[in-house]
């Protein structure tokens, strides 16, 4: 009886192991997936945005109280249990925080993807550039609302207009309205410009990876809006240096609550 | 003098700082330093300096960002450690003999004192979630860890006065020229006289004074600084007297730490059971990876690279960020290494191949149509193509030209390749067909008003054939005359060169400077070899210190299928980003590169 107790075992394992072989050496062969592959169904917070707006303080603020320097990130930051600083319920989640560089930004729109469940976005704006100067932060975003857009409901997003205790700031709805007109311009460019290099017939059997870009329709008038998207997308000022960020966490706050 | 010593988690966040010259923690230096090292992969690779990267970055105006700002020159020498990952940056204002022998020697202190004071493996569990919990439920990066981070900071800073104090010795004997590094030897001289009860002044001329500790105290204002700066604990300045003795338990305190770190040093390597580690290695996941359970697999995937057209430099270099990234990391769960690998060489090339800079053409056109010019003529935006013979230059050119037009801009094409015979006729037969195709109307051969090649559209400037200064008085030429007439465009056609042959290359240089072109694109075909990486030097050097290529652009890929190589080689060379591909015959087949299909075709 022992015996065959031992023979069942070893064929058992025997066969397992046989399986899993296969699946690796298969998967061998095809292209790594990296999309799809890890799903974050955790509730999840992330801050995003151009270099230099103040993001990874933002985070070492909100997850410590702290006011530490901080120098160009190259990889995310990550808390894994996040509790809300003023929350009407307990609530965890995690927070995430992404470089701005534009070479390392790839990282972003695989979370954005992969993630299920974004409370929501914080797209963190330095306040003092000119408004003219506004267009890579309006590009990056359009890319961003590219990715959130298809979710069916959006993802809700913030402008945090950082450093606002300086003399320079610009107010909140004057920089929300300026990427508003400069996301219009590119949305026009977008329509003039070539067409992205499309896979051929090789690639076509991964096409999940193959993302088309997706153009927004302009409203009446050829206008975009914020309003129009389905997100909600609030504009706040808020200060990091001054530890003046109450507004956000009450943003935050309200985004667990539904 | 050594002007900041910072340490930086990967994630950014400045775990400690230490201003030399006792002013404010500048991120802007350290941050410049991070994208340069971000834009130029290769720099990684260069360590043949010494033991530790050195970078060195040139002073300019940055034009990219919205605020326009002077900056001046400096060189850092960095070290990255793993697990967990921390940078290790020294800067300093220049390269020289004796700063880079500083700083080797501050940081190799600097790593040292870091690791036998445990706080590498303190930030690691803190990190991986062992510390203590804060109200937030989060964990910092430096949580628990003020006693051991003003620990060093103490011993950090006495043991780099030593150094300071040493060098001072052996080279403070004769008198420098230069103003500046007078002033920076009297600041040395400054922090000295903290030390020792009394001290020296030296003069303008190379004098020499004895004063006392009333006089040198007076003369310090770097106290008022450092105050200012806050945040850094420096040492008791009060105690003159005691601190000679304090300082030298402190060094001897240091010695006896380091020399201890360095034995335990050798001794947590895990090995894994055959049996078991190849079943962890294939099947389990879950598994440290070693060097050598990289190394068969790198080899294959570098064998992968090398079909596809990747040349073997590109490729070493590419397996080696892997093995730097996944080394001593584990696997996930029920993953092989061999996937592991993979999915981090997916990420290497993504990051490679990324441009680094957002090259908006129909934007950047726009903003300079805005612009006048002391007349309050509008400025045309002048793009120069260059390349080595046979890449299509001018099908590109002509390729922009199209796209261009459809966008209701006006072009004028320049024939500056006054060199091979019938290049301008090509061209002319370019512009007649680029013609006809935006104005139907348009009778091939015809003249337009300007009794040019042409219609009102699309124009071709010619000035026949000629040597090299020819060129440039073309360009020059094509420019004025487009500002005239009122043209948005100016593409200028060069000649192909050898990119090997300086005769041939040199004249660039001036033309470049000549024509000042807005941007300039290098065409580079998919088909050719691992020769790519030095015709992308080659061409990047040839225009000089000040500037640089713009984009790429690759023709030719629809004959090459899934060999890519090119592109990565030519972007590993230079770090110049790829902004267009040509995939086909006729006008339209020009497209914007995605990266991710790049990466995808080179990977399968």
């Amino acid at each position: 009886m022992v015996s065959n107790a031992v023979l069942v075992a070893i064929i058992l394992l025997l066969i397992t192991t046989a399986f899993f072989t296969i699946r690796t050496t298969s998967s061998g062969l095809i292209p790594v997936n990296h999309s799809g592959k890890t799903t974050n169904k955790q509730p999840t917070f992330i801050i995003a945005g151009p270099s230099e707006s103040g993001k990874t303080s933002l985070f070492t603020l909100l997850t410590s109280d702290l006011i530490r320097p901080s120098v160009t990130s190259l990889e995310p930051n990550i808390a894994p249990d996040f509790r809300i600083p003023i929350s009407t319920k307990t609530f965890s989640g995690r927070l995430m925080e992404f470089p701005g560089h534009l070479k390392l930004r790839n990282k972003l729109f695989e979370t954005l993807q992969n993630s299920s469940n974004i409370k929501g976005l914080i797209f963190v704006v330095d306040a003092t550039v000119d408004p003219k100067g506004l267009t890579p932060t309006a590009e990056f975003l359009f890319e961003i609302l590219q990715v959130t857009e298809r979710f069916p409901n959006g993802v809700d997003m913030l402008i945090a207009c950082n450093k606002s205790e300086s003399f320079t700031a610009r107010p909140p709805l004057k920089i929300k309205s300026a990427l508003e007109k400069e996301i219009e311009n590119i949305i026009i460019r977008k329509q003039k410009s070539l067409e992205m290099i499309k896979g051929n017939e090789k690639t076509d059997e991964d096409g999940n990876l193959q993302e088309e870009p997706q153009v927004f329709n302009l409203g009446p008038n050829n206008a975009f809006k914020f309003e129009s998207l389905e997100g909600n997308i609030d504009s706040v000022e808020g200060s990091v240096m001054k530890k003046n960020i109450d507004k956000w966490e009450c943003w935050m706050d309200e985004r667990t609550v539904n | 003098m050594l002007e900041q010593f910072v340490v930086f988690t990967s994630g950014g966040q400045v775990v400690y700082q230490f201003n030399c010259l006792g002013k404010k923690f500048a991120e802007t230096q350290i941050n410049r330093f991070i994208s340069h090292l971000l834009g130029s992969p290769t720099i990684h690779n260069d360590e043949n300096t010494g033991r530790y990267g050195v970078v060195e970055i040139t002073g300019n105006t940055s034009t990219t960002s919205s605020h326009k700002t002077l900056s001046r020159g400096f060189c850092s020498m960095y070290h990255v450690s793993k697990r967990p990952e921390l940078y290790y940056v020294v800067t300093y204002a220049e390269q020289s003999l004796q700063l880079n022998q500083e700083a080797e020697e501050t940081l190799q202190i600097g790593i040292n004192l870091w690791e036998s004071l445990g706080l590498s493996e303190h930030i690691l569990g803190n990190i991986n979630g062992n510390g203590s919990r804060n109200k937030r439920n989060c964990i910092d990066v430096l949580a628990d860890l003020e006693e051991k981070l003003e620990k060093f900071d103490k011993y950090l800073k006495t043991k780099y006065e030593s150094i300071l104090n040493r060098e001072n010795d052996s080279s403070g004997s004769f008198s420098i020229g230069k103003m500046e590094s007078k002033r920076k030897t009297r600041e040395i001289k400054g922090k000295k006289q903290q030390q020792r009860s009394g001290g020296r002044i030296w003069g303008r001329d190379g004098t020499m004074d004895e004063i006392n500790a009333q006089d040198s105290k007076s003369l310090d204002f770097s106290e008022n600084n450092q105050q200012a700066s806050g945040s850094m604990g420096h040492i008791d300045k009060d105690s003159f007297g005691k601190k000679t003795y304090e300082g030298d338990f402190l060094i001897k305190e240091i010695d006896d730490l380091l020399s201890t770190q360095q034995e335990s040093h050798h001794s947590n390597e895990d090995k894994g059971g055959s049996a078991f580690g190849f079943l962890r290695r294939h099947l389990l996941g879950n598994k440290t990876i070693t060097e050598t359970d990289l190394k068969s697999v790198l080899d294959k995937l570098k064998q992968k690279l090398i079909t596809k057209n990747v040349a073997p430099e590109a490729a070493a270099f590419l397996c080696k960020q892997v093995s730097r990234d996944l080394v001593g990391s584990k696997t996930a769960s029920w993953t092989s290494v061999e996937n592991t690998a993979r999915e981090s060489l997916t990420k290497s090339l993504t990051q490679i191949l990324t441009p680094g800079v957002s090259v908006d053409l129909l934007h950047e056109i726009q903003q300079k149509a805005e612009m006048r010019d002391a007349q309050g003529l509008k400025q045309p935006y002048v793009f120069s193509v260059v390349g080595v013979n046979g890449v299509g230059k001018s099908t590109n050119l002509s390729k922009l030209a199209f796209w261009l037009l459809q966008n209701n801009l006006r072009v004028l094409v320049v024939a500056s390749d006054t060199f091979r015979s019938g290049a301008v006729e090509q061209l002319r037969v370019h512009v007649e067909n680029l013609a006809e195709l935006t104005d139907e109307s348009h009778i091939r051969g015809s003249r337009n008003r300007r009794d040019k090649t042409g219609n009102d559209h699309v124009e071709l400037f010619e000035a026949g054939y000629g040597g090299s200064d020819l060129v440039t008085k073309i360009a020059k030429q094509a420019i004025k005359y487009a500002k005239e007439q009122e043209f948005d465009i100016v593409l200028m056609d060069t000649a192909g060169r050898r990119h090997n042959d300086p005769t041939l290359m040199s004249p660039l240089k001036s033309f470049a400077e000549q024509a000042k072109p807005d941007k300039i694109i290098m065409v580079g075909e998919a088909l050719v070899g691992t020769d790519s990486v030095q015709q992308a030097k080659n061409f990047n050097e040839a225009f000089g210190r000040v500037r640089n290529l713009d984009f790429f652009i690759i023709s030719k890929c629809d004959t090459v299928g899934e060999m890519l190589g090119a592109m990565v080689n030519m972007v590993y060379a230079t770090g110049i980003p790829i902004l267009f591909v040509g995939v086909g015959q006729t006008y339209t087949d020009l497209r914007i590169l995605s990266v991710n299909w790049a990466v995808n075709v080179l990977i399968s």
